[in-house]
């Protein structure tokens, strides 16, 4: 291989890349704009509709409420928001299912530690989950009633000289201790590692399947294949320039993300940030840079195998497609917050490498899981590698005369039509071996 | 040897011969049809200064044999050299001496037509320091200096011809293939890419011209092959097969030449008769 001829249809791809429009819309528009604007839209409706629920009043009844604690009869009586009803428990719990109550409250009587403090509670809300409504009006009433509760245990605390620090063991409301920094870290967490695979993704497939079959479909694929580079270089050239564009579409989309998730997720928080923070520890950038770059050369690959058995761009677009499954299906797994890497985990492709950015964003690096999950993809990458060299040996496959289809192509070469009557003839013999 | 670029400065054969071709042959295997030969042993040679015309009907195996030429395909057996390079063994050197022109070898549509020039000049290897004056030359040679900045997919087919005739030479090779290079132009396109292959011609290079079209060849090749379901059934100068035939234009002596083979004479002439459609088991070919 001859890296200058590498370098020279390389330049030749990327330029005539960066001159289509779809490739421009794929590969630049859409990781830049298109994520962080579906996202802002989704929040906003959101809240939309959330603004619309709050509206409405919460029709509750209250249940077993112990006489030391008839101010929060009061302080739900005195809201708005609030139709505080009466009924027993069986009624209430028929108005619940009938729609003509929003929740039910029971008040029960402490445990564990929290019962230390006389008359300290807990309670227990239903609620109907298939009505937004109802969801609403469980979010108001826990919120009254833990506020409600902070007070008194507060208050209650300090009538017995219960110093501040030993508060929290009577505590039934639960507090979230992550700090701001963490919170977005789990954010981002959520968010990055899957825009960046998608859009790798995204970014690797209209260039594999324009460098191969749109370069049958417009008679040039012949052009190329009679310039004096050897095939590998042509075909390196080809597999960089994809990669290459799959890289920039992921890194633009991570940085647009990155840029813009503040601003994303303002309406969600009520037009603040939420007292979440949002940065990416130093060395997760190395680790999400191997990462897209091992995505890259896996879907590139993956892609351009494909699509090369197609006469036509729309061809094309059908054979690559079902790679977008095979990319969401292991995705699922990856975006799970409550894993880390395992070694597993790790021989898992594509789940690994979002799992591994995942990690690196919460800030953990395990380094042997790390390197595991770079393997196994570089692995498959050379799976791909060897299975391209020796497809593209053939002239059934160089010249596209197998009928656009991967099928046919593997009927003909391990069907009985291989080598024809008494073996004499190979279907397509192979290529030129340069 | 091996910096062959300068126009006739090129590695030779035996006997000063540019192209040699000895027993040439491709077989493919086609579901439909078995064992097909699509190339059955075919000699020839050609000399630089020349234009060799190979002719022969739709399906002769023309495109299969300059394929093989243009090492796309690998012969199935006998032997091609092309500026002395083997074309099984030095691909890569046959393929840096050679220009192939074919209405399968389409121009990039989104580079423009100087791109286009500089791309081939440097990926064929023609030296980096003049590459710069040659695309120059060639864009003034072939009259492509008001479009040379336009994208060539905006470029009229007349325009587009031109352009591809100027990266076929671009690297100057010395030996210079074309597969069928008039079909589907119009008369004054057709005239003019005749007129670019005598001036190519009279430059040194040697030229192999494929073509069904029997003016054609009388006009331009010096010596002709009539091919014919893989075989070359004679081979000569115009004036070698006036007189082995008795005919004097060449469609007659195509038409004698061909009726000659055992089992040929029902399918002359017979409009959609088996021998429109030819051995090859190539498209195109």
């Amino acid at each position: 291989m001859n890296w200058h001829d590498v370098w020279i249809v390389f330049g030749r791809e990327m330029r005539t890349a960066f001159r289509e429009r779809t490739v421009i819309v794929n590969g630049l528009l859409m990781p830049v704009f298109l994520y962080p604007l579906m996202l802002w839209a989704a929040f906003t409706a959101l809240v939309f509709v959330q603004g619309l629920t709050e509206g409405y009043t919460s029709r509750v009844v209250l249940l077993n409420v112990p006489e030391a604690h008839r101010a929060l009869v009061d302080t739900l009586r005195a809201r708005e928001d609030v139709d505080l009803r009466e009924a027993g428990v069986a009624d209430a719990l028929w108005m619940l299912d009938d729609g003509e109550l929003d929740a039910v409250v029971e008040v029960l009587p402490a445990e564990g530690g929290a019962a230390a403090l006389a008359d300290n509670f807990r309670v227990r809300v239903r609620y109907d989950r298939l009505e937004e409504r109802s969801i609403q009006a469980r979010i108001r009433i826990r919120e009254i009633i833990d506020d409600y509760q902070v007070g008194w245990v507060q208050r209650e605390a300090e009538a017995m000289g219960i110093p501040e620090d030993e508060l929290e063991r009577f505590r039934v409301v639960p507090r979230n201790v992550s700090t701001g920094r963490e919170m977005g870290a789990i954010v981002l967490g959520q968010m990055i590692p899957l825009f960046l695979v998608v859009m790798v993704a995204v970014g690797c497939f209209i260039p594999a399947i324009d460098t191969t079959a749109g370069e049958r479909e417009r008679s040039t694929w012949e052009t190329t294949m009679t310039v004096a580079a050897s095939r590998l270089s042509v075909v390196t050239a080809k597999y960089l320039h994809v990669a290459a564009l799959g890289i920039i579409a992921g890194v633009l989309n991570v940085v647009a993300v990155f840029v813009s998730i503040g601003a994303v997720l303002r309406p969600l928080l009520g037009g603040s940030d939420g007292g979440l923070s949002f940065s990416i520890p130093w060395l997760a950038v190395p680790v999400m840079s191997a990462g897209a770059a091992c995505l890259a050369l896996l879907f590139a690959a993956a892609m351009m195998i494909l699509a090369a058995f197609a006469k036509t761009f729309k061809e094309g677009q059908a054979m690559v497609t079902p790679v977008y499954g095979l990319v969401l299906l292991p995705l699922v797994l990856g975006t799970q917050t409550d894993r880390t890497l395992t070694p597993l985990l790790a021989a898992i492709p594509v789940a690994n490498v979002a799992m591994m950015i995942r990690d690196a964003l919460a800030g953990v690096f395990h380094w042997p899981l790390i390197a595991e999950t770079l393997a196994v993809t570089l692995t498959l990458v050379a799976g791909c590698m060897v299975l391209a060299r020796g497809v593209l040996r053939f002239e059934e496959f160089l010249l596209g005369s197998h009928d656009g289809s991967v099928w046919r192509f593997l009927k003909r070469r391990l069907g009985r039509g291989r080598h024809g009557p008494a073996g004499r003839v190979q279907a397509g013999a192979e290529a030129l071996g340069d | 040897m091996d910096e062959s670029h300068g126009g006739t400065g090129v590695n030779r054969g035996p006997e000063g011969r540019s192209v040699d071709v000895r027993d040439l042959r491709k077989t493919f295997w086609d579901e439909s049809r078995g064992e097909v030969r699509a190339v059955d042993g075919i000699d020839f040679d050609c000399q630089p200064g020349e234009v060799f015309g190979l002719l022969g009907a739709n399906g002769a195996g023309k495109t299969t044999t300059l394929r093989m030429l243009a090492t796309i395909l690998r012969p199935s057996g006998g032997t091609a050299h092309m500026a002395g390079y083997d074309v099984v063994e030095r691909p890569e050197d046959v393929r840096r001496n050679l220009g192939f022109y074919s209405a399968s070898t389409a121009l990039y549509p989104r580079l423009t037509a100087r791109e286009t020039l500089e791309f081939f000049a440097r990926i064929n290897h023609y030296p980096s320091a003049r590459v710069a004056r040659r695309v120059g030359e060639l864009i003034e040679r072939f009259g492509i200096t008001d479009y040379a900045g336009v994208r060539v997919e905006k470029l009229s087919s007349g325009m587009k011809q031109k352009v591809s005739i100027a990266r076929t030479v671009a690297h100057d090779p010395p030996i210079l293939v074309f597969d069928e290079p008039t079909v589907g132009l119009d008369v004054m396109n057709a005239l003019g890419m005749r007129n670019v292959v005598r001036a190519l011609r009279d430059e040194g290079k040697t030229i192999i011209f494929s073509t069904h079209i029997m003016s054609e060849a009388e006009k331009v090749c010096d010596r002709i092959a009539i091919l014919h379901r893989g075989r070359i059934l004679a081979l000569g100068t115009l004036e070698d097969h006036r007189e082995r035939t008795g005919k004097h234009y060449l469609e007659d002596i195509f038409v004698q030449y061909v009726t000659a083979v055992p089992g040929q004479d029902e399918e002359v002439g017979a409009p959609y008769g088996p021998a429109a459609n030819g051995p090859d088991g190539e498209p195109g070919a």
